[in-house]
């Protein structure tokens, strides 16, 4: 443990050695996941504590309707400046309130069924789930997009094997811990663009050790994925444009 | 067993070694068939342990029908229409055949269910790893390949390794995704390379002409499906 924290320390401060003796372990890529899994764990810890938290807090079921309602009429009350560029009927709110509450009234009466367990425990399982669930969530982002990034490596003269080259750009995810403090106001938002750009920028410094080539040859490999995608989902929306301008004139 | 654990273990991290260890065994595609039944079994019973967990969490789903019905019943709109006996016959009927598919499609806990996949996902997971040996073989032979059949669907069942990603699923609602999908294709591409020693894009491409094959197969079949379709109920309609 001690020795994956000192990796994910010299990771964090881009300490050259620290990459080129991880992509060079027979385990690279079991260490590259451990510490993927870490980090997202460690964000999400603040969340999953709150959530726990307010499942097991008592609550009466009045007060949890006055609430929901009150922030419904809340949401609402924000349309209000968007008004003009909307052009909503007058008595839209009353209307959507009207329709709103017997959907309101049908999910309090389903949470209030009873469960072969007690009703805490399915919460804290469902938290918990949804806690452990946010490493495969990331791996499945990793992994979909580095496959292509790989592929481009590959062809670009890259001489990482596969395990090399995931278990190197699994460390992006080491500054991602910090976004335990996500939940902060203000300082949330700020936190997650800086470990967004450090986390690319670890991407990129891992993909070339892994390679053995050089950070401009990196960046073309993350970044053609992304180009080639756009220009698919471009033509696919030009062609749609197409087929729906074509289908209007006829 | 322990060895076969272990082997699936190590080849979900995608090293050479377990891939290479694969092909010099003795009888690589019976150790290949323990290790497809073993990880299939493991996972469809600790599958069995999360959905009967998330049972034991979830109210009855007959019960919430009812309260969703009752709730549809209140609405200003709904009462109107409801006035109409041929509307409410056939939003009943509608009703009821959607709440005995949709819940399931969209993963209601079914203890029966988990229950029979201790059978049939070793059956899928067998006849899914046969297949796919098979074709993937053809292919990499084609493409200058040097291995045995025996030696591909032992290495080939190591591709079942990212299954084991799936016994976290012994903790109920948590979701594992697709990843298993991408990881199974990342393991096939290290098993061929090491079983036929092909170079990475030689590997690459057997790893996905069988997917390829499999699509052209699907196509037609939906084409020719389609066809017969249209020249039945097109013949029947011109008369």
């Amino acid at each position: 443990m001690k020795e994956l924290l000192q990796l994910a320390r010299s990771v964090l401060l881009f300490k050259h050695e620290a990459y080129v003796q991880h992509v060079a372990r027979a385990d690279v890529l079991k260490r590259g996941l451990t510490l993927l899994v870490l980090a997202t764990l460690v964000a999400g810890t603040i969340s999953f504590i709150v959530n726990v938290v307010e499942d097991l807090r008592p609550r009466n079921l009045e007060t949890q309707r006055r609430e929901t309602e009150e922030s419904l009429r809340e949401s609402l009350e924000s349309l209000e400046p968007m008004r003009q560029y909307l052009d909503l009927p007058p008595g839209f709110e009353r209307e959507l309130l009207k329709y709103a509450r017997p959907n309101i009234e049908i999910g309090f009466r389903i949470a209030a069924l009873p469960t072969p367990l007690p009703k805490p425990v399915g919460s804290v399982l469902q938290d918990l789930g949804a806690f452990l669930s946010s490493p495969f969530s990331r791996m499945a982002k990793w992994l979909g997009y580095g496959i292509w990034v790989l592929l481009v490596a590959k062809l670009l003269g890259g001489r990482a094997t596969v395990s090399q080259a995931l278990g190197a750009t699994a460390l992006y995810a080491v500054p991602h811990a910090l976004d335990i403090l996500s939940p902060v106001p203000c300082l949330g938002g700020v936190i997650g663009l800086v470990t967004t750009i450090w986390g690319i920028a670890i991407y990129v410094k891992a993909l070339a050790v892994a390679n053995g080539f050089s950070v401009g040859r990196a960046v073309a490999s993350v970044v053609v994925p992304a180009l080639v995608i756009g220009a698919l989902a471009l033509t696919g929306l030009l062609g749609i444009l197409i087929l729906a301008l074509m289908s209007a004139g006829g | 067993m322990k060895t076969l654990i272990r082997r699936a273990w190590d080849a979900l991290f995608l090293s050479k070694a377990p891939y290479a260890e694969m092909r010099e065994e003795s009888n690589p595609p019976l150790r290949g068939l323990s290790i497809v039944i073993i990880v299939a079994v493991a996972v469809a019973l600790v599958g069995l342990v999360g959905t009967a967990l998330e049972w034991a969490t979830t109210p009855k789903l007959s019960d919430i029908q009812r309260i969703v019905l009752e709730g549809i019943q209140k609405m200003e709109g709904f009462r109107e229409l409801e006035e109409n006996p041929e509307f409410r016959e056939r939003f009943l009927r509608w009703y009821e055949t959607g709440w005995r598919v949709f819940p399931h499609l969209f993963g209601a806990p079914n203890i029966v269910r988990a229950a029979l996949r201790i059978v049939l996902l070793p059956l899928s997971l067998t006849f899914t790893w046969l297949l796919y040996g098979l074709v993937a073989h053809l292919f990499a032979r084609l493409l200058g390949g040097t291995g045995t059949l025996g030696q591909m669907l032992g290495c080939t069942a190591l591709g079942v390794a990212p299954q084991l990603l799936n016994l976290a699923t012994f903790l109920p609602y948590v979701a594992i995704g697709g990843v298993v999908g991408t990881w199974t294709l990342l393991c096939r591409y290290v098993a061929l390379k090491t079983c036929h020693r092909l170079t990475w894009g030689r590997a690459l491409a057997a790893t996905l002409l069988p997917y390829a094959a499999l699509a052209v197969v699907v196509s037609s079949f939906a084409c020719l499906g389609s066809a017969a379709t249209a020249l039945i109920f097109g013949g029947g309609t011109s008369q």
